[in-house]
């Protein structure tokens, strides 16, 4: 039986970095992913990440699966594709079946990233084609080039549902509602307001009554639920969409750390192995990172990985103790800095009324998807100043910094509190290069020139669809919350390598509509006003 | 160990619901009606449940059905997803054809 010094199963997020981080240290390990391509879900991501430098934030996530894949690839990770693991026994005896034969392999470790599958719910008519999960939209949408559908209803206002949602409206469908059952918009309010400013209604507390169609989805009807989910007499909504879109969460892959007879437990998160912070189950040799181990996003499952590789590194003899905690306490800090903030793993489901900073959390944001008008002049990034200034909507505490190190002027500071909101510097000067803009993974920062010329400011904000305006063209401004609220004309759209796809679009608006105005629409077809 | 006699006493007796035509397996094409009136039966674990009416035992493994059939059982019997005993997990974890499965040879080198 052929032996590897590591076997890793799945090569996503967790499982390459693993994988790498023990190659580092001179194991041979191989990794087995039952897929085509590797990167798991990396190379779905087209946004871009939050965190810090060291977290890649601000990196697209399929670039930053690219990364991984020539890093593995320097340090001679065996990646072995279309490679289903059938079987992991205690013996960390691995059972593979590659092409048309089923191979036993052994490994003095065995790390299993398998990461997650897709919730679904039911309702009648949730078995009709068109009802879909979010990660198949964005596999057809982001792998495939296919679109999804044309109308679709999202169900889920988590970063899987927003995000999906927003890449939807960028590949040219229409999302016409985003729902939730949840009172509350359960992802990051960045990810919400992107959304909302392109004027998708958000329905919280509401959730799916059926879905209509006899051979596929040709409408869908929504209704409001009560505290205990019942629903609301009188209060059902209808839409004709082709699609239905359903984020509700993810459940771990755990079931081959069962069969290997990890301990397990089962969490309202979905069944997952006992393990200690390297990701070490109750049987000795056998790991667990990522997803499979406890959901949560790709930067942490990179981090959980190197954790794990280092570790197994120690296990095998491969770097002294000494050698190992030093690693660990570097990459400990890391997921530290992501786990902080409002969304952090201890807050989940928690109202936080409060920002650090003591300023009052956005209601209306976590209600409707934006901040309001009468909220919004609170936060510290939102000032008033002559001249081009940015304003930085940024509202809840979250691991993210490169507007930080964006500005070569250092107008924009966020201290050494990964998750304090940002501060515009008193005194810097804003020479309007829009790098912030196109920095921040939120799309949250626009540079505002309140008065322009007499009369007309202009706001710069970032533009991700395509065609790009151009100068000159005429259109509506919309505001946060999607509706019309101006006419306006484009000043111009900048692209630069530097902005990485994040277009800069600066409109021309009347002086008193420059704190109103964060969205742009050719002609005056969308309007809703 | 659950006293099923007792359990069957305190759940009541199966009443039919309106969503009772459900499909919840899409595999195997089992309903919630069905799984609902299995528990009435004294099926009160997942593996017992497979086994009964085949849920999860289809292409998917029950890899999308598997929490919804558990959070079904758990409202049946007035408990917590999490107290429902989960199916046991076994090899082969993925389909796979019978003629490749039974070529298996173990360690053969």
């Amino acid at each position: 039986m052929k032996r590897y010094d590591l076997i890793v199963i799945g090569g996503g997020p967790a499982g390459l970095s693993a994988a790498t981080e023990a190659a580092k240290h001179g194991l041979h390990p191989v990794v087995f992913d039952e897929n085509a391509r590797p990167g798991g879900q990396l190379f779905k991501q087209i946004h871009k990440f939050f965190g810090s430098k060291e977290h890649k934030a601000k990196i697209r996530g399929f670039q930053i699966g690219e990364e991984l894949l020539e890093e593995a690839e320097k340090y001679g990770v065996e990646v072995c594709l279309n490679a289903a693991v059938i079987g992991l026994y205690p013996e960390k005896e691995v059972t593979v079946r590659i092409g048309e034969e089923v191979k036993h392999v052994k490994g003095d470790a065995v790390l299993v990233a398998t990461g997650a599958s897709e919730n679904m719910v039911t309702f009648p008519g949730w078995t009709l084609p068109g009802v879909i999960g979010a990660g198949a939209a964005q596999t057809m949408m982001n792998l495939h080039h296919v679109k999804a559908g044309e109308k679709i209803l999202m169900l889920g206002s988590g970063n899987v549902g927003l995000v999906v949602s927003f890449q939807l409206m960028q590949a040219g469908c229409e999302v016409v509602a985003l729902v939730d059952a949840a009172k509350r918009v359960g992802g990051y309010g960045v990810h919400a307001a992107k959304v909302a400013r392109l004027g998708v209604p958000f329905y919280l507390s509401h959730t799916i009554v059926e879905a209509e169609g006899s051979d596929c989805v040709t409408g869908v009807t929504i209704a409001q639920v009560d505290e205990k989910f019942q629903f609301i007499e009188g209060t059902k909504k209808h839409f004709d969409v082709d699609t239905i879109c359903m984020a509700v969460g993810l459940s771990p892959m755990s079931q081959l750390l069962m069969q290997a007879g990890c301990k397990m437990e089962d969490t309202p998160g979905g069944c997952v192995p006992v393990c200690d912070a390297s990701g070490a189950t109750s049987v000795p040799g056998i790991y667990a990172a990522g997803d499979v181990s406890g959901i949560e996003e790709a930067s942490s499952a990179m981090i959980e990985g190197r954790i794990s590789g280092a570790v197994i590194a120690e296990y095998l003899g491969y770097i002294t103790e000494e050698g190992k905690k030093a690693r660990e306490r570097e990459l400990e800090e890391a997921l530290e800095a992501l786990r902080k903030g409002m969304f952090a793993p201890e807050n989940r489901g928690k109202l936080l009324e409060k920002t650090e900073e003591g300023i009052d959390i956005s209601m209306n944001l976590l209600e409707k998807g934006y901040v309001a008008e009468d909220e919004i002049e609170r936060y510290p990034g939102v000032t008033h100043m002559a001249g081009v200034h940015p304003v930085m909507e940024c509202t809840q505490n979250i691991p993210c910094n490169p507007c930080q190190d964006a500005c070569a002027k250092g107008c924009i500071s966020i201290g050494k509190n990964i998750t304090s909101l940002p501060v515009v510097v008193p005194g810097a000067e804003c020479i309007g290069c829009g790098m912030c803009v196109a920095s921040c993974s939120g799309q949250a920062i626009f540079l505002v020139d309140e008065e322009s010329e007499p009369g007309y400011g202009t706001v710069t904000l970032p533009y991700e669809f395509l065609p790009l305006p151009e100068a000159g063209e005429k259109g509506i401004a919309l505001g946060r919350d999607g509706t019309k609220v101006c006419d306006c004309e484009v000043v111009s759209c900048k692209s630069a390598k530097a902005f990485d796809h994040t277009n800069l679009l600066t409109i021309k608006v009347p002086a008193d509509m420059t704190m109103k105005a964060r969205f742009y629409k050719k002609g005056a077809k969308f309007c809703q006003a | 160990m659950v006293d099923i006699q007792e359990k069957l006493k305190e759940i009541g007796p199966f009443v039919p619901g309106a969503e009772d035509d459900l499909l919840i397996c899409r595999c195997e094409e089992v309903t919630k009606g069905e799984i609902r009136k299995a528990v009435h039966e004294g099926i009160f674990t997942v593996e017992e449940m497979r086994r009964y009416l085949r849920n999860g035992m289809g292409l998917c493994q029950g890899q999308t059905c598997g929490r919804l059939v558990k959070g079904i059982m758990a409202r049946e019997l007035k408990v917590r997803p999490a107290e429902i005993e989960p199916a046991t997990a076994r090899a082969p974890m993925r389909p796979i054809e019978m003629r490749i499965l039974a070529e298996d040879g173990g360690d053969r080198e």
